[in-house]
C-alpha cells in the first residue's frame, strides 16, 4: 500500500548498503517513520541532496509488513532551513529529542507543526534560540501525554500566582510554598512567575529562561531516561 | 575440523566486507576455490601485508604505508593551502581531477552530533595543532554538503578564524553541461548567491 504526497521533515539519515540511506522520518500524518531510500546515494540522484535535516519535503512510501517502509517519492515542499554554528547544534537538538521521544508510527500533527514553527523561529531569530527550545520542549511533553500542569496549583486548584514561590513535583504538578510552614522537600523550586511565562510562551527575563529550563531538564531526564543527549552535551561545550 | 568447516569460515569471513551478504560471499568463495586460486592467493598476502603495514599518516591523516604520506612528503606541494575533506575517497577524487597543489587534512567522517560524532573524534584537536605551526594560511573546507558537512565546516571555520587564518569554502553550483531545469532548488539557490562578475 502506497501513501499519498504529504508533509514530512527528515530527523536523520544513514547509510544502508551500498547505495541506500536509512532515514528516520518525522511526518505530519504518521508521526515518526523509518524508511529506506533505495539507491539515493548514486552518482546523479538529486533526491539524496533532497532527504537532509530541516527541509521541508512532501514524501510518499509504500509499507510492507516490516518495521521500515520504502520511499516512493519525495519533493522538496520549500526552502531549507539555514543554520550554522550554535543554532545549527540548536536544530540537532530539536531531531534528537523527537527521535528519543516518540516510538515510531504515532501521529502527532500538533507536534509536528510546533516542530516546522520552532525550526522557522530558529533560524529567524537565531539569538531567541533558548526560549524557541523551551517552548518546544513543553510541546513535545504535553503532545507525548505527559502533562505539564504550569497555571494552576497540583494540591488546591487555585490558580498559580506570579509573585509565590511554588514547588514542582513531576507527574503531579506545581505546589505553592506556603510562608512560615516547612518546605515541602521533594519536587523543582521554581517561581510563579516563571510557571506563567512557561505557560503563556513568553520567556523574556533570563531569570524565568533559567528556571523552566531547570523544571523542563528534570521532567525530560524522566521521559527519555538517563541516557544524555548527545547534542546537548556538545552545546554545553561548543 | 572438516573441509566444510574451512570453507564456511571462508564466507562467514567474506561478509566483513561491506554490501556482501551470504549469497554474494558464497559465490565469491566458490569463485576463488574453483577458478582463482592464484588469485586468491595474492588477495590474502596483499590483505595481511596492508593491514599489518598501512597505517595513518602523522600530518594528515590519510592512509600511508610510511610515517609521513607521499603527499606530505613531497617538496613540491604548496604547504600554505590546506584542503579538509572527510575520506580518503575524497584525496583521490581531488588529485585525479582538480588543478590543487596543496596539502590535504582527511577527518575520516564528519561531526554528528546525532550520531555522537564529536570534533575529537574526527582529529580537530591535531588539526588545530597543524594550524598553529603556522605554516598553513587558507584553509579550504572541502567536506560533504550535507548538513553535517556544513556544521562540520563551520566548526573549522572557527577555528581557523581565531587564528587569523582565512578560511574558504569550496562552491557548490550547476554541474558541467547541466542544464537548469534538472538542477535542484538547493543547488540553484547556491549557485545565484554564489554567482560571479564575468
Amino acid at each position: 500500500m502506497q501513501t499519498e504526497l504529504h508533509e514530512a521533515c527528515v530527523l536523520h539519515r544513514r547509510s544502508y548498503r551500498e547505495s541506500s540511506l536509512l532515514v528516520e522520518l518525522f511526518s505530519a500524518k504518521h508521526g515518526r517513520v523509518g524508511a529506506v531510500a533505495k539507491g539515493v546515494t548514486r552518482r546523479g540522484n538529486p533526491l539524496a541532496a533532497l532527504l537532509q535535516p530541516f527541509r521541508p519535503l512532501l514524501a510518499a512510501w509504500s509499507t510492507r509488513r516490516s518495521e521500515l517502509v520504502t520511499l516512493a517519492q519525495v519533493e522538496a515542499a520549500g526552502e531549507p532551513f539555514v543554520f550554522s554554528g550554535r543554532t545549527a547544534l540548536c536544530a540537532f537538538y530539536l531531531n534528537e529529542l523527537l527521535l528519543r521521544a516518540l516510538p515510531r508510527n504515532d501521529a502527532h500533527p500538533e507536534l509536528f507543526a510546533r516542530y516546522r514553527a520552532a525550526l522557522g523561529r530558529l533560524a529567524a531569530e537565531p539569538a531567541a534560540a533558548e526560549p524557541t527550545l523551551r517552548i518546544f520542549e513543553k510541546h513535545l511533553l504535553q503532545t507525548a501525554g505527559y502533562g505539564v500542569i504550569l497555571d494552576s496549583d497540583a494540591d488546591t486548584a487555585r490558580p498559580v500566582e506570579p509573585e509565590r514561590l511554588y514547588r514542582y513535583v513531576p507527574g503531579h504538578g506545581p505546589t505553592a510554598v506556603r510562608d512560615g510552614g516547612a518546605a515541602p522537600e521533594a519536587g523543582i523550586a521554581i517561581s510563579g512567575a516563571t510557571l506563567l511565562a512557561l505557560n503563556r510562551e513568553q520567556l523574556t527575563a533570563p531569570l524565568h529562561r533559567a528556571e523552566a529550563k531547570r523544571l523542563l531538564r528534570v521532567l525530560l531526564r524522566l521521559h527519555l531516561g538517563d541516557k544524555p543527549l548527545h547534542s546537548r552535551a556538545w552545546f554545553d561545550e561548543y | 575440523m572438516s573441509e566444510a568447516a574451512l570453507l564456511d569460515q571462508l564466507i562467514q569471513a567474506l561478509r566483513c566486507l561491506p554490501g556482501v551478504g551470504p549469497k554474494t560471499a558464497q559465490r565469491m568463495a566458490f569463485h576463488l576455490l574453483e577458478r582463482d586460486r592464484e588469485g586468491g592467493r595474492r588477495l590474502s598476502e596483499t590483505l595481511l601485508a596492508a593491514i599489518q603495514r598501512v597505517g595513518h599518516c602523522e600530518q594528515c591523516r590519510n592512509f600511508s604505508e610510511t610515517p609521513l604520506c607521499t603527499l606530505c612528503a613531497s617538496p613540491r606541494r604548496d604547504r600554505a593551502l590546506l584542503c579538509v575533506v572527510e575520506s580518503p575517497a575524497d584525496v583521490s577524487a581531488i588529485e585525479q581531477s582538480a588543478d590543487y597543489r596543496g596539502l590535504y587534512f582527511v577527518l575520516m567522517g564528519r561531526m554528528s552530533p546525532l550520531d555522537g560524532i564529536r570534533p575529537e573524534d574526527i582529529g580537530i584537536d591535531r588539526l588545530a595543532e597543524r594550524l598553529d605551526r603556522g605554516e598553513v594560511q587558507e584553509v579550504i573546507l572541502a567536506t560533504g554538503t550535507t548538513v553535517e558537512g556544513e556544521a562540520t565546516a563551520h566548526y573549522i571555520a572557527q577555528i581557523a578564524h581565531r587564528r587569523n587564518l582565512r578560511a574558504t569554502r569550496i562552491a557548490h553550483g550547476v554541474p558541467l553541461g547541466g542544464e537548469l531545469g534538472y538542477v535542484d532548488g538547493g543547488t540553484l539557490s547556491h549557485a545565484i548567491a554564489a554567482r560571479r562578475e564575468l
